[in-house]
């Protein structure tokens, strides 16, 4: 039966007035606030389209991946019997080539340089000291802090002498295998044509060249420089630019590594990369590129929080030219092989 | 049969009565709640949390002010005084010079000044910055996040919803004590 249509009193037309009218605001509030949030920003920074490499340039391809064992990842090393050592987190661990979980170093706090003698000792770089390791993990040594600034992220060895570099006080200091500080290098100083290190973020590494030079990156200035082990400034080279031939942001490359034949692989943080140089600088090929690191890159994006101070990428390469690749944002280990 | 009780017909009087009641309770409410939050605006104010801001644009497009009561800051304590200054410079500038062409600012409110070969040092023209974020998108991305957005409260009228928070992706926007009004970036 068809209900009869009843007239409302007052009280209720007003109360069901009001009801309609509290939904419709809050209805419309949300709706314009949602559209308000995702309408498209005016004044975006837009680097999107460096973020695709041309396939043509890759050279290399993953064949494997594992992840690091602890948070905050942030260096690798080789070990001279080919064990790859990880430093994540308060520890550093070692790996076989085939990503098989070997000796683990508990340390007070994250190691940020890592290198290993022919003999195995572990020479490792805390944020203001040293501390060396025997092959089985026992402390061997701990070596005072030298400066009241220091910041240790790279470590070299080279002869019977130990390179740190300190990030904190842009200068690379030589050490004898007993902790002795035997010379400061690399500070500014322009009677002798040494231009100092510029090191906006904590990013300064050292290697030894098989030209029996020292290679340091010179980040601020978009390069990478050529030492004697006298400190004398030798060459440098390097150009800033987003294009994939020359090193992005304000301060990059952040890491780098030696492949046998002395050719350079590059690591950037920003728009994140991993590229080949030749031995005179020129650029060959790209490792893994910006599309590579999603998430990387997106640490460093407005699409993430934080600043590009957490992202980057360390690598190293061993003797049959894999280069290992760690990512500090995921904390995964790729293995990178080059392509038939 | 009785009649509901519930259905009884108001008479004008007493409709009368509960409306004046109601007028005169709602009209109290409604003081008390301006008070409170005159005295609420006066003890909390509104602020951006620079570790939640997402660089949206919104803050220099939803203020109620013509131009927005937020403003670029920079901590010179993190900032690495680079020459090639990603806040500074288009992500692919023809020069590191101070052309315009070459500036990343829509109004050019950052000021480049040289230091020593090769530090310069940023500073922020306030009457001009707009709040956009541009800079702060730049500087994140590939530096040390020392350029961020505050409200400046010199500026800020103190709206009761403020219009950017409303719209905040981020959901940066929250209220701090007046007595401590910026959250800024100290050094990592």
């Amino acid at each position: 039966m068809k209900k009869e249509f009843q007239l409302l009193d007052r009280r209720e037309f007003f109360r069901d007035a009001a009801k309609a009218a509290a939904v419709a605001a809050t209805v419309g509030a949300a709706a314009r606030a949602s559209a308000q949030r995702a309408r498209p920003n005016p004044f975006a920074y837009d680097v999107s389209h460096l973020e695709k490499t041309d396939s043509k340039l890759i050279s290399h391809e993953e064949i494997q991946r594992w992840r690091a064992p602890y948070s905050e990842a942030r260096r690798l090393a080789l070990a001279p019997g080919g064990e790859l050592l990880v430093a994540s987190g308060n520890y550093v661990t070692t790996f076989s080539a085939e990503g098989e979980r070997g000796l683990e170093i508990a340390l007070t706090e994250p190691a940020r340089a890592l290198t290993v003698s022919e003999e195995g000792l572990i020479y490792i770089g805390l944020r203001d000291h040293i501390e060396v390791f025997d092959a089985k993990g026992q402390r061997q040594a701990t070596w005072d802090s030298p400066a009241r600034k220091t910041w240790f992220t790279g470590l070299a060895l080279v002869k019977d002498e130990v390179i740190a570099a300190d990030a904190g006080n842009r200068v690379l200091l030589r050490y004898d295998r007993a902790g002795k500080l035997l010379d400061r290098l690399g500070a500014r100083d322009r009677e002798r044509n040494v231009p100092g290190f510029t090191v906006p973020s904590p990013h300064l590494i050292v290697r030894l060249a098989p030209d029996g030079l020292l290679r340091v990156n010179n980040p601020g200035r978009h390069r990478v420089e050529a030492y004697s082990l006298d400190g004398d400034f030798v060459l440098a080279w390097g150009q800033p630019g987003m294009g994939i031939r020359t090193f992005c942001g304000c301060c990059n490359p952040i890491n780098f590594t030696l492949l046998p034949d002395g050719r350079f692989v590059t690591c950037e943080k920003g728009l994140p990369r991993v590229k080949i140089y030749s031995l005179q600088g020129e650029f060959e090929s790209v490792v893994a590129g910006t599309e590579s690191f999603p998430e990387n890159a997106k640490a460093c994006a407005s699409r993430g929080l934080g600043d590009c101070t957490q992202g980057g990428l360390d690598a190293v390469a061993d003797a049959q030219g894999r280069i290992f690749i760690l990512d500090y944002v995921t904390g995964e280990i790729r293995v990178m092989k080059q392509k038939a | 049969m009785t009649e509901n009780p519930t259905n009884d017909p108001t008479s004008r009087r007493t409709f009368l009565r509960n409306g004046a009641r109601i007028a005169a309770m709602t009209g109290l409410g409604a003081l008390g709640g301006v008070l409170a939050g005159r005295s609420n605006a006066d003890a909390w104010v509104w602020q951006i949390d620079p570790q939640k801001c997402v660089r949206c644009g919104n803050c220099a497009t939803e203020c109620v002010l013509e131009q927005s009561a937020v403003k670029c800051v920079h901590s010179y304590a993190i900032c690495g005084y680079c020459n090639l200054c990603t806040g500074y410079f288009e992500p692919e500038p023809n020069a590191l010079t101070t052309a315009a062409e070459n500036q990343l600012c829509p109004t050019a409110a950052i000021r480049r000044t040289f230091i020593e070969d090769p530090y310069y040092e940023y500073s922020i023209d306030e009457d001009l910055c707009i709040g956009c974020a541009k800079c702060v998108e730049g500087c994140t991305r590939f530096g040390n996040g020392s350029l961020f957005l505050q409200i400046r409260h010199d500026r800020c009228v103190r709206c009761n919803e403020c219009a950017i928070a409303r719209t905040c992706p981020g959901d940066a926007f929250r209220r701090v004590p007046a007595s401590q009004p910026y959250l800024l970036k100290e050094t990592h």
